[in-house]
């Protein structure tokens, strides 16, 4: 199989890019790591990239293929030139780029230990020597976000942290989940009020982008939404984020629909909201918002009001009423999300 | 970095900013894995090079138990990934070129669920006498049927089809032996400790002798989690026993920096692929599943052969930063050294033991001559294999049987 493909290459000194292009024979079932290591084997010896495991676990071979982040090695070469297209492979997005596809990870993994990615139990061990064991279905809250690899597609997918680069990311809170979600985390109060301040939680803008390009199944935007329903469980509701996404609940409940220019006031309170006139002005004059009244509201309210009862008749709060309203959401059909089953075991 | 008080520190290359760097340490732990890549199939990752292996062995440690290779029966080809043993488990089935559950004239009663050795042998005596399709043997699923398929194996499905192209619900999938875990390593006691006070070793690079010539599935778990704490502990403790702070001279990077330069320089040579590959391919032909008097000693001819070629290896990126193509050369060279050990001790094991098998010339277990553990130490360029006694406490060894 002939493969041609360009690979956006960078000069550590000057920083300059510039796109290369490689011209290769490679056997049918070639990755594109399979490419790159050939490239790299005959063609390119300069040609930098990370690897290791080459099969998906090491997260080590994120890399953009034409502006969509995915593992070199999880992504079959042949579908890449199908149709005689000419793939661009460039370094993932929103960390440095150090030489070619190798970026520096340093600021993912300060976002990372900001989080404090271990357990912190309080209380003393039961002292009879046995082992805690937790049941399995305890841990369903975090069997997602376990399966995180740290590779960074998440957060080279991340919109928020391309405007915010202080902004914790889709990594880090997926991993702070994976943690307060815990059953034997003792600590979950005071980490979630860590996490609902500024550049937490509530700086994600729910692209969902995290959760569509995340190769382990991750979905790092629920895992925030997760703690955000913690943090309002416990009570930790004054910070503007959760002022904000508790008027989609509202609003949403009310008219069926997001009342945007009510928005601002609810998220900001009066006194900020009245420096914001002129802006607001601005925007109705545009079309970019609708006017405060009449109120906007959806012709059928029932569809809403339904989901809400579903889920409120759970009777789970927090956390577990999302985990809830995923499967509720699978299950009436209004998304049908890819099946996950439990991972499998590996030889060791 | 060895010096009167033992180990002084490592001497590293910085892959991320270029330049040879001179850690002092008042204890070392080797923790780099295993040489899994020294075979061109394999279930290890890229990094798998054997390089602490190496490394102890260029400072004079000895290695042990080096000829015990655990080849693992259902890899995928041609990537050589691992489909977990669950697969048997569950009741897939190997087959021959012909159709044939072939298990059932190695292993009778146990079938496919007879251990790795004892499969990946059926599958390599089935590969040798022709019975293959195109070097592999076939696993099949087929009956598993589609909802088994896709909720316990979706995983293994989704390799299937992205490695190999191939439908497991359509077709059964090709796999043969591939090496999985290094018995052998740097000789070690219970917490780690090599022989040089301040240096220790944990996890596959380490022959704690766990395993002793086989080892079980999952117990390269208690490895890293059982002995990679213990000699993390005595480490520490080493570590803290010592008064003043770990020091270096100014000349500790002189020896490492002139090796880098060498290799830089040169402008003319052998790039690694073709070395790599040939070692990689004729590991499995002549120190593979089975071993032999004459393919050993022909491999140990070739190994020199390529150690010879490797004096003029070419490393065509000349840059500082972030220099893989320096690396793999770097790995390439621990790769050789370390293949040369493997079969020596490998020629001078005239018995079949665990994962070392000899069935052409010396098919049993010989007890009187070969309960004991091969040391391979390497200086002045001559390499010393000896022997020392294997430690009987409960269990007494017996012949295993299916």
């Amino acid at each position: 199989m002939q493969i041609r493909l360009q690979v956006e290459r960078s000069d550590p000194a000057s920083g300059e890019t510039r796109l290369q292009l490689y011209e290769l024979e490679l056997r049918r079932e070639a990755t594109l790591l399979d490419c790159l290591e050939q490239i790299k084997d005959e063609l390119d010896g300069t040609l930098a990239f990370r690897r290791s495991c080459r099969e998906g676990i090491c997260g080590s071979c994120a890399v953009r293929i034409d502006g969509r982040t995915a593992l070199a090695c999880r992504t079959p070469v042949a579908e890449l030139v199908a149709g005689g297209r000419l793939p661009t492979i460039a370094p993932i997005g929103n960390l440095p780029v150090v030489r070619d596809l190798v970026v520096e990870m340093e600021p993912m993994w300060q976002k990372m230990r900001a989080v404090e990615p271990f357990l912190r139990p309080t209380s003393e061990p039961s002292g009879d020597g046995r082992e805690t064991v937790v049941p399995p279905a305890r841990l369903e809250a975090v069997r997602k976000e376990a399966l995180c690899i740290n590779c960074g597609a998440c957060v080279s997918e991340c919109d928020a942290m391309s405007v915010s680069p202080e902004f914790l990311g889709p990594h880090a809170l997926a991993k702070a989940w994976r943690f307060v979600g815990d059953p034997r985390e003792e600590e979950t109060r005071p980490r979630l009020k860590g996490l609902s301040g500024e550049h937490g939680i509530w700086e994600c803008t729910r692209c969902y982008l995290c959760n569509e390009r995340c190769p382990k199944g991750v979905d790092p935007r629920d895992a925030i939404a997760k703690l955000g329903a913690e943090a309002f469980a416990v009570g930790l509701v004054r910070d503007r984020g959760a002022r904000h996404a508790k008027w989609f609940v509202t609003s949403a409940r009310t008219t069926g629909w997001l009342r945007e220019s009510e928005l601002v006031v609810k998220t900001l309170g009066i006194a900020v909201s009245v420096t914001k006139i002129p802006l607001a002005l601005r925007l109705f004059r545009r079309g970019k918002a609708p006017l405060p009244l009449p109120r906007h509201k959806a012709s059928e309210l029932q569809p809403a009001r339904e989901l809400r009862r579903i889920v409120a008749g759970q009777d789970r709060r927090g956390a577990q009423g999302i985990v809830q309203g995923e499967r509720v959401l699978e299950s009436i059909e209004l998304v049908r999300a890819p099946e996950r089953p439990a991972p499998e075991a590996e030889d060791f | 970095m060895l010096g009167d008080e033992g180990c002084e520190g490592v001497l590293a290359w910085d892959l991320a900013r270029g330049g040879v760097r001179a850690l002092a340490a008042k204890a070392v732990i080797l923790a780099t894995g295993g040489s899994g890549r020294v075979y061109h199939g394999s279930t290890n990752a890229h990094a798998c090079t054997a390089d602490g292996m190496a490394m102890a062995l260029r400072a004079g440690l000895p290695l042990e138990d080096l000829e015990f290779v655990q080849f693992h029966p259902t890899t995928l080809f041609p990537s050589g990934l691992l489909v977990t043993e669950a697969v048997r488990g569950e009741g897939g089935y190997l087959l021959n070129s012909s159709g044939a559950r072939f298990m059932r004239h190695y292993a009778p009663e146990a079938m496919e669920l007879a251990s790795r050795d004892v499969v990946s042998r059926g599958e390599q005596t089935e590969i040798d006498e022709g019975r293959s399709v195109e070097g592999s043997l076939l696993l099949d699923m087929r009956h598993f049927g589609r909802e088994k398929m896709l909720e316990r194996f979706h995983g293994t499905r989704d390799l299937a089809l992205t490695y190999a192209g191939i439908d497991p619900l359509e077709r059964p999938i090709p796999v043969r032996p591939g090496a999985h875990y290094h018995m052998g390593g740097v000789a070690t006691n219970v917490d780690g400790r090599t022989e040089i006070a301040n240096v220790f070793a944990a996890g596959e690079v380490a022959c704690v002798s766990l395993h002793g010539a086989n080892r079980l599935g999952g117990n390269s778990l208690m490895e890293t989690i059982v002995f990679g704490r213990r000699a993390g502990r005595a480490a520490a403790e080493e570590a803290l026993g010592k008064s003043g702070g770990a020091e270096l001279g100014p000349s500790a990077r002189s020896g490492g920096e002139r090796e880098i330069v060498k290799l830089l320089e040169r402008r003319e040579g052998e790039r690694p692929r073709s070395i790599r590959d040939e070692l990689g391919a004729s590991m499995h032909e002549n120190f593979g599943v089975f071993r032999e008097e004459g393919k050993m000693r022909r491999q140990l001819e070739l190994l020199e052969d390529l150690r010879e070629r490797y004096q003029q290896v070419l490393v065509e990126d000349k840059g500082e930063v972030w220099n893989s193509d320096l690396t793999q050369a770097l790995e390439l060279g621990f790769q050789l050294d370390l293949a040369v050990c493997m079969v020596s001790a490998g020629l001078e094991r005239r018995e079949s033991r665990g994962a070392h098998s000899r069935p052409e010339d010396y098919p049993e277990r010989d007890d009187q001559n070969f309960l004991k553990h091969s040391l391979v130490r390497w200086s002045n360029d001559w390499l010393d294999l000896s022997w020392k006694p294997v430690t009987i406490t409960r269990w007494q060894p017996r012949r295993r049987a299916y």
